[in-house]
């Protein structure tokens, strides 16, 4: 029993890590910009895609770096053509209408493009063995993953505690209008921010192409459980959001060991509780939902 | 006189509300305006229109003789305007030092040490969430950001607000200095006596409307007019 147990913690802990990708790069976007990207886990599938595309050229290691700065160019024509003609509405249902659409479309593209089929992402042998054969679920490729998200997440809160740059996204996220004031060009700032939003995800989709293989519509399965994680974790607050994917997917995997049936549901039963008893999340903003 | 900032016949609404109705004023080179009237009169609005932050509907802005009418706030600032705001708009969550790295460097003597030089208090406090400050090292910060700018003109939104007497002394010599080292400097305040006492030229806004234009002095002297006017008593 202790094995099994530890055999979907650590799932869990693999699929957090998704989750915590995927928020982190959601909440970066609500942040500043101001707008719920439901394109989000179309982005990533997009950066997936091109990754499978390039591998060939330029092995799995340069995917992993060129395949999301290319949906994140991608990314940047859409937030410059489209998502930037809605900053000016107060209501969020426009964006969010918006990024909806472009979910769908984006999607049918993959499909028009690259097929309705699945297809595997080839990762370097040496990550897809069993590090010991009683932890069999202990590949090098889970750990690379739970490393790379690791890393990830290092880097932008390095970038937002120690880079201009940075310092002017958590300022902008509390007082846009006070930044601009103070000569800081808010388009070009929130052009970044949403550029560094698609990046993250596409980070997490070639990450879970490795494990799960490609298909057009995986990001479905991880934008709702990503919206969860900033919810539990708190609107506002990157960290909160971090905490809240680990916490949702460990949550699963290890409802899995018990009652499989319900590892899905037991994430928005977290939701629920946490909206009842502490509505702002783990580290929101106190009176944001209260 | 060249005039640094030229603001003619402003209309600025709010949503439907009317609050600006062609207010129009002039800061010559090395000039320090102040801005007087009662609460509501207009002179925040004045202040966002002139910025970009509430563009006018009518009217034009110019600045240092270039037009600035309907520019993104970003813009003006960066042909050299200092933004000192109401209310300071601190980033609170934001350390002393990381508010001071949000306006880009520019050229000029005004450097992140040269204004620790300034307001040694901030230099202490530089590792300080901006939210823990006392208001009075608020409004330094909030000046010092401006003059990381090397602002041509220095807009200052309510400085005294809510600051103890020796404090607003304080915020006050400070502006004086930076008169003294030929910056243009806007002063919006509500405590009339205290901006007359460093202001050449006064305007004094009513309901949306310029109702004095004149000699600083003279304004501070006429007792009844200040009363009636500006809305002081004795402070």
């Amino acid at each position: 029993m202790g094995l099994v147990l530890l055999f979907n913690a650590f799932n869990g802990l693999i699929q957090g890590a998704f989750y915590a990708l995927m928020a982190l790069g959601l909440a970066l976007i609500l942040g500043l910009n101001n707008t719920i990207n439901f394109a989000q886990g179309a982005f990533m599938a997009l950066a997936a895609y091109f990754a499978f595309t390039i591998v060939p050229y330029v092995g799995f290691w340069g995917a992993l770096i060129i395949a999301p700065l290319l949906a994140g160019a991608i990314g940047l024509v859409v937030e410059v053509a489209l998502v930037r003609r809605l900053y000016s509405r107060k209501d969020p249902i426009y964006s969010l209408l918006l990024t909806f659409g472009l979910a769908f479309i984006i999607q049918d593209l993959i499909r028009t493009i690259w097929g309705a089929q699945g297809v595997p992402l080839a990762i370097p042998g040496f990550l897809d063995h069993p590090l010991s054969n009683t932890y069999f679920f202990l590949t090098g490729y889970r750990l690379f993953v739970v490393a790379v998200a690791l890393i990830g997440t290092a880097a932008l809160f390095a970038v937002l505690r120690f880079t201009r740059i940075g310092i002017r996204i958590r300022a902008g996220n509390s007082d846009l209008e006070t930044i601009s004031a103070l000569g800081v060009n808010i388009y070009l700032l929130r052009s970044a921010n949403f550029v560094i939003g698609i990046i993250f995800a596409g980070v997490a989709g070639i990450l879970a192409a490795g494990q799960l293989g490609l298909n057009p519509n995986m990001g479905d399965t991880l934008i709702m459980p990503a919206f969860v994680a900033i919810v539990v974790g708190g609107v506002g607050s990157l960290v909160g959001s971090l905490l809240g994917g680990l916490i949702i997917g460990l949550a699963s995997g290890i409802t899995t060991a018990f009652f499989p049936a319900a590892s899905e549901v037991v994430i928005y039963v977290i939701m629920g509780i946490m909206l009842v008893v502490r509505p702002r999340g783990l580290m929101g903003q106190e009176g944001l939902f209260e | 006189m060249s005039a640094v900032l030229q603001v003619e016949g402003l209309q600025t609404y709010y949503g439907k509300s009317h609050i600006l109705n062609g207010v129009s004023l002039v800061v010559g080179a090395g000039e320090l305006v102040a801005l007087l009237g009662r609460n509501g009169a207009g002179k925040t609005t004045t202040m966002r229109s002139i910025m970009g932050l509430t563009p006018p509907r009518e009217g034009s802005v110019r600045l240092f003789g270039n037009d600035a009418t309907g520019k993104p706030p970003y813009r003006i600032a960066g042909m050299g305007v200092g933004y000192v705001p109401e209310g300071r708009k601190i980033f609170g969550h934001l350390t002393v030092h990381e508010n001071l790295l949000v306006p880009p460097q520019t050229k000029g003597p005004w450097t992140i040490e040269a204004v620790y030089q300034l307001f040694p208090r901030l230099a202490e406090r530089r590792a300080s969430k901006g939210g823990r400050l006392s208001g009075g090292e608020q409004e330094m910060l909030a000046i010092a950001r401006a003059l990381l700018l090397n602002p041509k003109l220095l807009i200052l939104d309510e400085p005294s607000q809510g600051l103890a007497p020796v404090i607003v002394q304080e915020v006050m010599r400070t502006v004086g200095r930076m008169k003294g080292e030929g910056m243009s400097i806007l002063l919006v305040e509500q405590n009339a006596v205290l901006a007359l006492q460093l202001a050449d030229r006064a305007y004094v806004l009513s309901e949306g409307e310029v109702v004095y234009d004149g000699n600083a002095a003279a304004l501070a002297s006429d007792t009844a007019r200040m009363e009636s006017l500006a809305g002081v008593t004795q402070v």
